[in-house]
């Protein structure tokens, strides 16, 4: 997600203040400036379209709900991650503790079963216009997904906010609430437990 | 590197991870630069981190895959949007708030003395009812006020203020086809109208809901599509149509609102509004049926779109074949329609949409050659 600067924050906290005095415009307005970026998290998160829903209904209900307590001391985006990625780590924390819910099963199974409903079939489409990718991103992506079950919530939220959503460790940290050095930390396990379950790929 | 403070190996090892990924400070980069340079042992440890971070980068994104055409975040919205809805007009729980909770549990506890209280209120009832009758006008007007046809309109403001609580239908009495709509406003003071889509306030509402559906529930917005959808040749139904059509957040209710547009697509408006779903609309469904009324509108086209019998030459754009009377608006709409398709056929992300394009320029090829 890009920064937020210059004209754009100004226009956002007009929009904020707006929502705040119950706009519903302005409020949904902030909803559409960020909800791709919250809904890719998700997804990338849980790797299920019904939790990736979950996640995105319960972040911006709480974002809703409490946005007059929000006083402008960090960026409307800060807080908004803060509130995305704590959902997320509830929604990880709780699968963790049902076993039977860990594997990602989505994607594999309509592949394996045959899809016959045509937005399914665009999926599988779009997935193969690049053949080599594709195979690669198939083989990789399994054992992947079997290290990341392995990974900490919290390193998991961490590794997927670097790489897939680019985010600078600092803005992690002003996220999850806790220090540039915390992140490190855990980014550093985080890596060090994927790479040792993708080793023999290369 | 000049400058740069020696770095042992072991330091170096534990940040080649951040090094790949842009989290070091200029210090440490210049100084793991000045190691690797000379160090063979950590050179090769970069070339691995490098490799781990392009297997990652190489990685598809798991939105791309779960959600290619953006449907899922449109499903998101319409869900967040129905349920801040919900948050600031609550639905009444009519079990709750007729305040009988109480008695419910009571008489699960006590039956005997309820079946006898009921007995005793059941007789009461009848003996009382005839004067109740006689009086029935006003006591209906005690909690709900009827508007009836001839009843004041609404404005535009009393609309803005008030929310749908449903919307009904009622059969005709002699079968003619022209339901009746009951339509419950709750408001300070609950408003219901009755009467037939003809009905100026009756229509209103329903125009009301349908074009600003942000304000509704999805499954209200769908109940008012249904009332209108035989209405589409008057003016204020097919405006309200074509706003849902364009911006509708729920995709079910934009399809409805193109299927309600039908039997309209001889209108130049709707056309537009048919070619700019075809072009714009994230639903791969509602793209479809924009080409399904597309192609149709041709058959019910004004009589300005001639089509001249061309010759067909494989390889070369429909649009090149098909000959419209030149300047005319209807042969320009009709040229506007078959490049759209033609781009779509081309290169819309869904394969459904391209096949579906290409059968409706055979088929106006066909039409063509007739």
């Amino acid at each position: 997600m890009a920064a937020v600067t210059g004209t754009a924050t100004l226009d956002e906290r007009v929009l904020v203040e707006q929502a705040q005095t119950g706009n519903r415009a302005a409020f949904e307005e902030l909803v559409r400036r960020y909800d791709r970026d919250v809904l890719r998290l998700a997804l990338n998160l849980m790797k299920r379209t019904e939790d990736a829903r979950d996640v995105y209904q319960e972040a911006f209900l709480k974002v809703y709900r409490n946005l007059h307590r929000f006083r402008f001391e960090c960026s409307f985006y800060t807080w908004l991650y803060r509130i995305v990625t704590n959902v997320c780590l509830d929604h990880l924390r709780r699968r963790q503790a049902r076993p039977e819910d860990q594997a990602p099963e989505l994607h594999t199974k309509h592949q394996e079963e045959g899809s016959t409903d045509f937005f399914e079939r665009q999926r599988e489409h779009r997935a193969t216009l690049d053949p080599e990718r594709h195979l690669l991103g198939q083989e990789i992506k399994a054992k992947l997904a079997a290290a990341m079950e392995r990974l900490s919530p919290r390193e998991r939220v961490v590794f997927e906010m670097k790489h897939y959503q680019g985010l600078k460790l600092r803005a992690i940290g002003d996220a999850l609430g806790t220090s540039e050095e915390t992140v490190k930390n855990s980014l550093f396990r985080a890596t060090r437990k994927l790479r040792s379950q993708l080793g023999e790929l290369r | 590197m000049n400058g740069a403070t020696p770095i042992r190996c072991k330091d170096v090892t534990a940040l080649l991870a951040f090094y790949v990924c842009d989290e070091v400070n200029n210090e440490e980069r210049a100084a793991i630069d000045a190691h690797v340079a000379t160090c063979e042992d950590c050179k090769a440890r970069l070339t691995e981190e490098l490799e781990f971070e392009n297997v990652l980068r190489s990685l598809p994104d798991a939105s791309e895959q779960f959600d290619p055409s953006g449907i899922l975040l449109g499903q998101c919205r319409s869900e967040l949007a129905e349920k801040i809805d919900d948050l600031e007009h609550p639905r009444v729980d009519l079990r709750d708030a007729s305040g009988l909770g109480w008695l419910r549990r009571w008489m699960g506890l006590h039956p005997l003395w309820s079946a006898a209280t009921l007995v005793l209120l059941g007789l009461v009832a009848g003996m009382e009812s005839t004067r109740w009758f006689t009086g029935a006008e006003n006591a209906n007007a005690l909690d709900v006020v009827n508007v009836r046809p001839n009843g004041p309109r609404l404005t535009e403001d009393q609309l803005s203020k008030m929310a749908v609580a449903g919307v009904n239908f009622v059969p005709s009495p002699n079968n003619s086809g022209a339901k009746t709509v009951r339509v419950q406003l709750s408001a300070e003071q609950p408003v219901e109208l009755s009467g037939s889509v003809e009905d100026t306030d009756v229509r209103s509402v329903l125009t009301y809901v349908v074009r600003n559906g942000e304000r509704f529930d999805s499954g209200v917005r769908l109940d008012c599509l249904d009332a209108l959808k035989t209405h589409a040749e008057d003016g204020q139904v097919r405006e309200a149509l074509l706003a849902a059509a364009r911006k509708d957040q729920n995709p079910a209710v934009r399809l409805k609102a193109l299927e309600a547009l039908r039997e309209a697509t001889a209108d130049t408006e709707v056309r537009q509004t048919l070619l700019q779903t075809l072009q714009h609309d994230s639903n791969p469904g509602v793209r479809v049926e924009a080409v399904n009324l597309l192609v149709r509108s041709i058959e019910t086209g004004p009589a300005g779109i001639v089509m001249t019998p061309g010759v067909d030459i494989p390889g070369m754009p429909q649009s090149e074949l098909m000959q419209t009377k030149a300047g005319s608006p209807a042969g320009d709409s009709l040229q506007s329609m078959i490049r759209a398709l033609e781009e779509l056929q081309r290169r819309d992300p869904s394969q459904y949409v391209r096949m579906r394009s290409a059968a409706a320029l055979r088929e106006i090829s066909v039409r063509n050659e007739q």
